[in-house]
């Protein structure tokens, strides 16, 4: 076996499946970590999309009624949990590193890890909030106010590729925020700006401004909201547009996140 | 063969950043357009300078050094967690690191799950962990806080869950950082004894350490590291002891002069700052008479002539019996048995007195040695005698404890055979032994 530093430099994926048992197991250590102790347990990654859920249906269905398509409520989870999921692994991976300074300074452990895990950990919180979207879906339907259509069955193939764009963000942040810690705060922000500038609350079709409308379709997460919304909420196929946008976004994220990340490996356990 | 080395370093140095304000954008920078880092003198601290050194194939390898001489760094660039800033780096074998023991435990789960989680960092998978599971358990000596989460254990429970992890690995290197100091007498007398064990099987150890006796009672080889650059490197009791003769501030003295009487100087290793002289080192009978071959279960003295060039208040006389296969027989001094130096000022003879030398059939050999209290060697004479040990009985081992048997009930024996005896050809036949130079490893 040669030392790790000898391993040819293209060789980015190999490890990660090579360690992917590490991965799994860090992951469930993860969730059964976090909600040890608490009496509500894995409910309270439901909590956050459903409160969140509960106040802008409030607030735009009683204080400002400016709801632009009917049920509202699920109009809004479609495009919540999502976001959650990429705004939340974002977020957390720029700690990720720095949070487990022990296992890269002392132990052979491969960095890269831990973002996927951070990545992995959420999407488990997503998967998990499906259900209830679901339900939510049959009580509208029972209610004869929703017809669904087969079209939600793409939804797993979009949580694939938004798995695969957050990973690549993530190992992009992980890295680079410890050299420059700076980006942990700088990312909160622009994720809270961020969550206006993806049409979430409300239907990118109605912004009446065409250049405001190109300038919400810079956003990344746009064109996978949308398609979301497509598949859970308008019942039809993600546009074309938006499905080449998701690709693209998905495989620019992934380039630059692991030469990021190849980049700075070497220093991390230094620089930590 | 090639590859008989297990870690091998070429010109190796390490030079650390210095984590100035704003510098760290700028090296964020410099990674991503340039890759390489370059740095300017005053912005990098060098923690090692062209080291080079190769640890051979089952070899228990000992570092040692002051705080910040490198011995750290070494061990991190050796297991691969930090790069070399240049150099190369050649590693033969799996490697686990005991750098920091329990590193990755997690506190909220319990110590089950965590043996796993950290075993699978180490290496190991699901199954392998599952056949080790037990061992793991009983080698931690947790008990019933195996299901409890990490953070109620007290740290000496989590340092033990973390070794007895580590050591299950079953690596081929082993690498060491200080980890032994942790932990009560008896959990170190264990990883001690873990440790000895793995060596017997053959797996490198390379190890940091302060503490300098188990240097010389677990290495075969040791480097000593100062300011990032190799000092000495070799036999461990040598180059322990010239450590401390540079931590004691003793001056430099000139080597010991060659002791005319030295028979094999091909096999004698001697070393020491001079001041007190081992002149001459004698195992002999109650006649008084030189031996080199004796019979098991005789009485023997060993003589030692002392020579004192500048008297001295801290000493300590020791002694070691080696098997001809290196490992320690027994071993004493004067200090361990509550001998409290007072004053050496003219020349002595000191005899270590044994009513009976109780040992197996084979070669072996002492090394005599005058040092102070903390050990730093006024002479130390390795391998100053080789005997070797004849019997009547073709038993095996190195101890032959005083025993007889006794049978009751339905056993008997027509009569011990007396003429398979035959002891002048096996002196004999061990003498050729001692002759024949012994091939150092």
């Amino acid at each position: 076996m040669s030392s790790p530093n000898l391993m040819p430099r293209t060789s980015y994926l190999i490890p990660l499946f090579r360690h992917r048992q590490l991965i799994a197991a860090l992951t469930a250590r993860d969730l059964k970590a976090r909600y040890r102790g608490s009496i509500l347990g894995y409910f309270w990654s439901l909590a956050n999309p459903l409160l969140l859920l509960a106040v802008y249906t409030i607030v735009f269905t009683k204080f400002f009624p400016v709801q632009v398509v009917q049920p509202y409520p699920l109009f809004l989870f479609s495009g919540i949990l999502p976001w959650t999921f990429f705004a939340a692994a974002v977020l957390e991976s720029t700690n990720s590193i720095s949070a487990n300074a022990a296992l890269i300074k002392k132990v052979m452990f491969p960095a890269e890890a831990l973002p996927i895990v951070v990545v992995l950990s959420h999407l488990v919180h997503f998967a998990l909030a499906v259900p209830i979207l679901l339900a939510a879906i049959g009580a509208f339907t029972a209610l004869g106010k929703f017809t669904p259509t087969l079209a939600i069955l793409f939804a797993p193939v979009l949580m694939l590729l938004q798995t695969l764009f957050v990973a690549g963000v993530a190992l992009t942040v992980s890295s680079a925020s410890v050299l420059f810690r700076d980006l942990r705060d700088i990312i909160a922000n622009v994720m809270q700006l961020g969550f206006f500038v993806t049409p979430i609350i409300y239907l990118l079709d109605r912004v009446e401004s065409r250049v405001h409308r190109a300038l919400l379709r810079i956003n990344p997460m746009t064109p996978f909201v949308v398609a979301y919304q497509d598949v859970f909420f308008f019942g039809r196929l993600p546009s074309t547009s938006d499905m080449v946008l998701i690709v693209a976004y998905t495989i620019a994220s992934l380039i630059v996140g692991f030469f990021v990340f190849d980049r700075l490996r070497d220093t991390l356990a230094e620089a930590i | 063969m090639a590859d008989e080395f297990a870690i091998s370093l070429e010109n190796i140095s390490k030079t650390y950043r210095l984590w100035g304000r704003g510098s760290q954008f700028a090296t964020l920078k410099s990674a991503l357009l340039k890759r390489d880092l370059k740095l300017t003198p005053e912005q990098s601290v060098p923690a090692l300078k062209d080291v080079s050194f190769s640890v051979d194939r089952g070899e228990a390898f000992g570092v040692i050094g002051r705080n910040g001489s490198g011995k750290s760094t070494l061990l991190k660039l050796v297991s691969g967690i930090l790069k070399p800033s240049s150099g190369k780096i050649a590693v033969n074998g799996r490697i686990a690191a005991l750098i920091e023991l329990g590193a990755g435990f997690h506190p909220e789960i319990t110590g089950r799950e965590n043996v796993y989680i950290n075993g699978i960092m180490l290496g190991l998978t699901r199954r392998d962990i599952d056949e080790r599971f037990d061992r793991i358990v009983e080698f931690a000596g947790i008990g019933e806080f195996l299901d409890q989460p990490v953070k109620t254990y007290s740290s000496g429970m989590y340092v033990r869950l973390g070794f007895a992890v580590a050591v299950h690995v079953d690596p081929d290197i082993l690498l060491i950082d200080e980890v032994l100091s942790v932990g009560d007498e008896e959990f170190s007398a264990r990883c001690i004894a873990k440790i000895q064990e793995m060596k017997f099987r053959g797996v490198t150890l390379m190890f940091v350490t302060h503490q300098l006796d188990q240097v010389r009672t677990l290495c075969d080889r040791a480097v000593w590291l100062d300011h990032g650059m190799v000092e000495a490197i070799g036999d461990p009791m040598r180059v322990v002891d010239s450590y401390l003769q540079e931590v004691s501030g003793a001056p430099v003295t000139a080597p010991v002069e060659e002791a005319p009487e030295k028979k094999d100087a091909s096999e004698e290793e001697r070393w020491g700052s001079g001041e007190v002289l081992l002149k001459h080192v004698a195992l002999t009978d109650h006649h008084g008479r030189e031996l080199v071959a004796i019979g098991a279960g005789t009485p023997v003295t060993i003589d030692i002539d002392v020579e004192v060039r500048a008297p001295q208040e801290d000493f300590v006389f020791g002694l070691g019996i080696y098997h001809a296969d290196g490992s320690c027989v027994y071993g004493t001094n004067t200090d361990v048995e509550g001998y409290a130096p007072q004053l050496l000022d003219a020349n002595a003879r000191i005899r270590f007195v044994v009513s009976s030398l109780d040992l197996v059939a084979g070669t072996y050999r002492i090394d005599a040695a005058v040092h102070t209290r903390n050990g730093r060697a006024f002479d130390y004479r390795r391998g100053v005698l080789r005997f070797v040990v004849g019997s009547r009985v073709h038993d095996v081992g190195v101890y032959r404890p005083k025993h007889e048997w006794r049978f009751d009930g339905g056993v008997a024996f027509r009569s011990i055979d007396t003429l398979r005896q035959n002891v002048p050809s096996q002196i004999a036949e061990a003498m050729k032994e001692v002759e024949k130079p012994k091939r150092r490893k």
